[in-house]
């Protein structure tokens, strides 16, 4: 898959090697910013993606990992754990309506 | 999580690798770790760094690690003269050891703090530890902004 419509996102995976730390900082900042839309943001180890879950974000540094755990899903990779461009992109195409590219 | 025993303000570290034993050694002196987890620390941190912004790190084990965590517990390290990390310069370090979600109120207080350049700027100078732990008490997720 190479793109979904904002409304039929209905989970959003941030991926880490633990699931303990940076992740977790993360997903508790965008569950805050998507909650009102209805979105369920969870925080897994990279190889425990969940099968239900329609968009992956992870560190670029584990994009590859997150690629072969969960081929099948769009994948946001970001560098900067708070304030990343990528992510910030995300929350505005999603606010709005509009398309999610991987 | 953050007791009083495992927050110290006036730390010196030699780098990265220092700083992230002294969080370790913190976590150790409150039982919640096995001494083996600062060395899965050090190996985390060599594959991405923890730096999160405002001069924080917040080193933890791997994912193989969490077998040597006895309980959820954080420790706060702030090194007054900053440490490098990779080219950014570090103030405190949060060590976390976690095998359930103990941690996640306090990590979500963190990211609001983080997100508040003179909450960030407090955490990173304030010489009292309960204040630390205070500012870093969790706030429910279900709360509105």
């Amino acid at each position: 898959m190479t793109s979904i419509e904002s409304k039929d996102i209905h989970k959003i995976v941030v991926a880490c090697d633990a699931g303990m730390g940076s992740s977790v900082m993360l997903a508790s900042t965008l569950r805050k910013e998507l909650k009102k839309l209805g979105i369920e943001v969870t925080h897994t180890p990279v190889n425990q993606i969940p099968g239900d879950a329609d968009i992956v974000i992870c560190h670029v540094g584990l994009a590859q990992r997150a690629a072969v755990s969960a081929p099948s899903k769009i994948l946001i990779p970001f560098q900067v754990f708070l304030g990343d461009p990528a992510v910030t992109k995300l929350v505005a195409t999603i606010k709005s309506g509009g398309t999610v590219h991987a | 999580m953050l007791e009083p025993a495992a927050v110290r303000l006036d730390a010196v570290a030699t780098g990265r690798d220092d700083a992230i034993r002294q969080c370790g050694e913190a976590l150790l002196a409150v039982g919640a770790i096995d001494s083996s987890y600062v060395d899965s620390m050090i190996q985390r941190e060599r594959s991405i760094s923890t730096y999160v912004g405002e001069g924080v790190a917040i080193p933890h084990g791997t994912l193989d690690g969490k077998e040597s965590v006895r309980r959820d517990a954080l420790s706060f390290v702030r090194f007054p003269d900053g440490v490098d990390w990779d080219g950014n310069l570090v103030q405190v370090c949060i060590g976390i050891a976690a095998k359930g979600d103990g941690h996640i109120g306090i990590l979500s207080s963190l990211a609001r703090i983080l997100m508040d350049p003179a909450q960030a700027k407090t955490l990173r100078e304030t010489n009292d530890a309960e204040a630390v732990i205070e500012l870093l008490a969790p706030v429910g997720e279900d709360e509105d902004e």
